[in-house]
């Protein structure tokens, strides 16, 4: 084939799948999956997995995260280098204004603007735009206008991850460091009578089969993955999860349904570090072992963009998801997710409503120390609000960890571990999807291949994705132990903390890194 | 301790010998007349928040007993034991709101107390005698949760000064009664560490309503 040939036939494909990926997501009035009967043998536990592509900073993380933005054709980069999703603002009108004077403040600033129905789980708008306008600057102008409270871009969010693990004596330094056995003394029942909500990229909750349809798309180097067409995949539940009954009021906010899959393993992981099943003579532990766990997907990973996904994880998704868990029963919101960049108005407002109900919220405080360490905006809003406290991560000496961001928000700090000086022995162990056969789109397009749900591994992961639940785990069993204000939770956590760096607190540990058993035991008259 | 002790032979010496051969008739003086006497308490605590916070309540009961010495001539130097026992549970404090954590605590306090005063009218027939005191006393006190390890529990004692008054009754040649209010103030236990550290409360004692049995001549 000649040259020029080539050329056009690449450029066409090229075309092609960004035409194919434009048209699969964002536009389908119903999710393009289907959930058929489950037929699946059980799950695969493959061990331990020695891993070093989940840590903050891997080539393999790098990769993970650049594949989430290049299959979603809507992703724009704004002003400040944060992410957001084109074609759409978020909105939150006065009180009191008219549709006319609502119609008249859009009009002002684009001739595009329009109002969708109110999604659920929203006190807020969703102001559609032509997705060439700059949301950004639309945004700007509306909050300009006198019937409007905030308006902002919708930022994409993202996981504080990284992965490996196994094994509690061997592998899990991390539930010691917080002096967690005593603790399971004072409270054996172990936040039995709580719900912890998991904000997250869904949990491996639930054995399904679902059939897919899998489009071609290009990574951001213009590499061209083939479509891989309707796939049937196999999920899995994680057995060291179990049991079933423990998952309450499941919801996806990225497929609109209430089977919150996990395409990546994250929110897996995280949930076994929350409330992993113990003393079970299999895999790991988790900190509030029996705790229910409420799955609430508001993350996408790079599969959920393949599979056409209807929505995206953006500041709307995760504001809808903590009014959702605040209305459906969960007293802790674990977020092991962020973003820099502008404000984040409507989660501050979802964070206040949550909190405002009753509910202790613990935020992730980033992973970009090393990239220049901006501010974690959803983390900031933690340090705000008295019932939400911002996370950073230690490793296994109690040091800072290398990539957990610091600040004057940062509140509290809990084990997310270290890929540096520790070997494996620094990471966060729990069960999750194996990456192996889940991260196909690492590989080269030659071999891209369907995911596979339905092998789990222990491994090991660090971010501060990791320390965050470990704080919404006590603050679980703290609940249960009797304190239920969130305030006095986050003002309890803060008390009995272990003081590290500058005493008092400081922007890298905040109050220090929290203690279990001394929080849960309280005071005394004279000690 | 030694001007305690030099006050109260002070008193004893004080007292008038020929009065000691006016002792037969009812309820007229002894020169110096041992009485044991048995003691209730109420006892309204000045870290009021901190006990508030463990036991639901700021006031408690102390029972014990003790010998007085008295004299014709009025003065009286009171030797007493009491001690207060209570379960409550540990609890955390936050912007003025108690969240009991359901940890069982017991707390005791032994107040050993020597004090020393004046009867208005003791000479005299009156069945009401009115008097005043000032003291001294040691105050053992421990604190016992469940969960505890080494050093978790609190064993301590200190010094702590009291201060009382109140109304004696006779009853009978043997007996009489007294109801005083008696204030205390102990420093040194509370205020270092736990609810009392937080609420800035370091007196261990407060007002004590207090009920005596008195078992001995006027």
């Amino acid at each position: 084939m000649p040259r020029a040939h080539l050329r056009y036939f690449f450029f066409m494909l090229t075309v092609a799948a960004a035409l194919s990926a434009v048209r699969s997501h964002g536009q389908n009035a119903s999710a393009p999956r289907t959930f058929l009967p489950a037929s699946i043998l059980p799950a695969i536990d493959r061990g331990v997995v020695g891993d070093t592509s989940h840590s903050p900073g891997s080539p393999e993380a790098v990769v993970r995260e650049s594949m989430r933005h290049s299959t979603v054709a809507l992703d724009r980069t704004g002003v400040s280098g944060a992410r957001y999703l084109a074609g759409r603002v978020i909105v939150k009108f006065r009180a009191g204004g008219t549709a006319a004077s609502r119609v008249r403040a859009m009009s002002a600033v684009s001739q595009t603007a329009s109002v969708s129905e109110r999604p659920s789980y929203a006190n807020f708008d969703v102001v559609r735009i032509d997705p060439a306008e700059d949301a950004e600057a639309v945004a700007a102008a509306l909050r300009g206008q006198p019937d409007v409270e905030y308006a902002q871009a919708a930022y994409r969010v993202h996981t504080n991850f990284v992965p490996n693990d196994q094994f509690y004596k061997e592998l899990q330094w991390n539930l010691p460091l917080i002096n967690l056995e005593p603790a399971w003394d004072i409270q054996p029942a172990a936040g039995s009578a709580i719900t912890v909500a998991v904000l997250d990229t869904g949990v491996a909750y639930s054995t399904q089969t679902v059939r897919v349809h899998a489009s071609a798309f290009a990574d951001e180097n213009g590499t061209v993955y083939p479509a891989l067409g309707d796939l049937t995949l196999n999920f899995v539940a994680a057995p060291d999860l179990a049991p079933a009954a423990r998952f309450v009021s499941p919801r996806d906010f990225i497929w609109d349904d209430n089977v919150p899959l996990d395409f990546d393993g994250h929110g897996t992981h995280v949930s076994g570090t929350v409330g992993q099943a113990t003393n079970n003579s299999q895999g790991t532990a988790g900190v509030a072992f029996n705790v229910k766990i409420m799955p609430v997907k508001v993350l996408d990973n790079a599969w959920d963009s393949i599979f056409g996904a209807p929505n995206f994880g953006t500041d709307d998704t995760v504001a809808r998801g903590i009014r959702f868990a605040a209305d459906n029963g969960a007293k802790i919101i674990n977020m092991s997710l962020g973003r820099s960049g502008p404000p984040a108005p409507v989660v501050e407002d979802a964070v206040k409503y949550a909190v405002g109900k009753g509910v202790f919220i613990a935020i992730a405080a980033g992973n970009s120390f090393e990239d220049g360490n901006p501010t974690e905006v959803l983390a900031e809003i933690a340090s705000r609000v008295a019932g939400a406290v911002s996370v950073a991560a230690v490793g296994p000496d109690k040091t800072h960890s290398h990539y957990s961001t610091t600040g004057s928000y940062i509140e509290l700090a809990a084990p997310g571990g270290t890929d540096r000086g520790f070997g494996r022995g620094g990471y966060v162990f729990q069960q999750s999807y194996d990456f192996t056969l889940t991260d196909t789109f690492l590989l080269p397009p030659a071999q891209f291949k369907a995911p596979r749900f339905d092998v789990l591994s222990y491994i090991g992961y660090v971010g501060t994705s990791q320390a965050s639940p470990h704080v919404a785990g006590v603050a679980a069993m703290l609940m249960q132990q009797g304190i239920t204000d969130p305030a006095a939770i986050e003002a309890a956590l803060e008390r009995f903390a272990t003081d590290l760096g500058d005493p008092g607190r400081d922007n890298t540990f905040g109050f220090g890194l929290i203690e279990a058993r001394k929080t849960l035991r309280g005071l005394g008259l004279a000690k | 301790m030694r001007i305690v002790t030099a006050f109260v032979l002070a008193v004893l010496l004080s007292a008038p010998l020929g009065a000691q051969t006016n002792a037969a008739s009812f309820d007229e003086p002894y020169p110096v007349s041992a009485r044991l006497f048995f003691l209730a308490t109420e006892q309204s605590f000045a870290a009021h928040t901190t006990f508030d916070a463990i036991f639901g309540k700021s006031m408690a009961p102390f029972f014990g007993g003790g010998l007085q010495v008295a004299m014709q001539n009025g003065f009286f130097i009171d030797f007493g034991i009491s001690r207060f026992k209570q379960t409550g549970q540990r609890a955390f404090v936050n912007n003025g709101q108690t969240f009991p954590l359901g940890i069982p605590l017991t707390a005791t306090i032994t107040p050993i107390e020597l004090s020393a005063g004046y009867r208005f009218g003791a000479s005299g027939t009156s069945r009401f005698i009115p008097y005043a005191a000032a003291g001294i006393g040691r105050y053992n006190y421990r604190e016992e949760s469940d969960f505890a390890v080494e050093g978790d529990n609190v064993d301590a004692h200190d010094i702590g000064y009291l201060a009382s008054g109140g109304l004696e009754i006779r009853l009978h040649r043997w007996v009489g009664i007294a109801v005083d209010a008696q204030y205390t103030h102990i420093t040194g236990i509370l205020g270092e560490a736990g609810i009392s550290k937080d609420a800035g409360e370091t007196n261990l004692g407060g007002i004590a309503g207090r009920f005596k049995l008195l078992i001995g001549r006027r």
